[in-house]
């Protein structure tokens, strides 16, 4: 398959609970209750729990792993958070080829909340195995 | 606020000090697990950890409990993953992490400290897998 700037990635839609942010506090065990304990979270002046950052870039990641399939790997992921995503709301990943060269492919990549909001925002380079 | 300015500085002697560091295996259960919780099926995750596996790996040593001290919660700024080398199953990987950076910023919303933190992975054959850059923020 051709690569190309402009091209897009194939959306991730993913539909987080709070069942799957205790599973993932699990995985990678990172307690912090802002991420299961609801009253937790409210008395630091959440709305309530929140997805771990480090699941959104989960996400992303799986959106570019997805992306080069047996292709190439990934040599760089970098992801800042911009804003807190809540469980229960459909969370889409989405991307795009920014750059080309030689083997090099940089993509941009993003997960946006159910109003489209770009809430965690980064940038992956790829290399191609061929 | 004399406390406030007593934990950056204690926070800022740390600046490049390399915490202890800790050694662990990358075992086929947890990568099974840490891509369930994410819901990435892909197989390769069978030989291979997945790009973010890395940070649950092990805890790194920081002790950045006092920074606790200042504002009343944690927010992750963002992560930055350098790859150099695979992570198979069954490396056997030694985390060491630093401290790049401690400063104040003023925002709309109040003030915020933000922890420049810097993790290399090394594995069994001396050769460095991965490096992370992270920003945690007490607000």
């Amino acid at each position: 398959m051709k690569v190309e700037v402009g091209q897009e990635l194939p959306d991730l839609v993913k539909h987080p609970t709070t069942r799957q942010l205790v599973q993932y506090a699990g995985a990678q065990g990172d307690f912090y209750e802002i991420h299961y304990d609801q009253d937790y979270a409210r008395s630091v002046g959440l709305p309530g729990v929140i997805l771990h950052g480090l699941l959104k870039a989960g996400f992303l990641g799986q959106l570019v792993t997805d992306w080069i399939g047996d292709r190439g790997t990934v040599k760089t992921f970098e992801v800042s958070y911009r804003g807190i995503d809540m469980p229960g709301h459909p969370y889409t990943c989405r991307g795009r080829v920014t750059r080309v060269e030689g083997k090099e492919v940089e993509l941009e990549v993003w997960g946006e909340d159910k109003d489209g909001k770009r809430t965690t925002v980064g940038i992956a380079t790829v290399e191609l195995s061929s | 606020m004399s406390t406030t300015t007593s934990v950056i500085d204690r926070l800022r002697a740390r600046i490049g000090v390399a915490g202890e560091p800790v050694t662990a295996t990358v075992e086929a259960g947890h990568v099974r697990r840490f891509a369930d919780a994410i819901g990435d099926p892909n197989p390769r995750w069978k030989k291979e950890a997945p790009p973010t596996f890395l940070v649950a790996l092990v805890p790194v040593a920081l002790h950045l409990s006092e920074a606790e001290e200042y504002g009343k919660g944690w927010l992750n700024g963002g992560n930055r993953f350098e790859y150099l080398a695979p992570v198979m199953i069954g490396d056997r990987i030694t985390a060491t992490g630093r401290v790049a950076d401690v400063y104040e910023k003023s925002g709309s919303s109040g003030s915020l400290l933000f922890i420049i933190f810097e993790t290399e992975y090394v594995n069994e054959s001396d050769t460095t897998v991965a490096r992370l850059r992270g920003t945690m923020i007490r607000r």
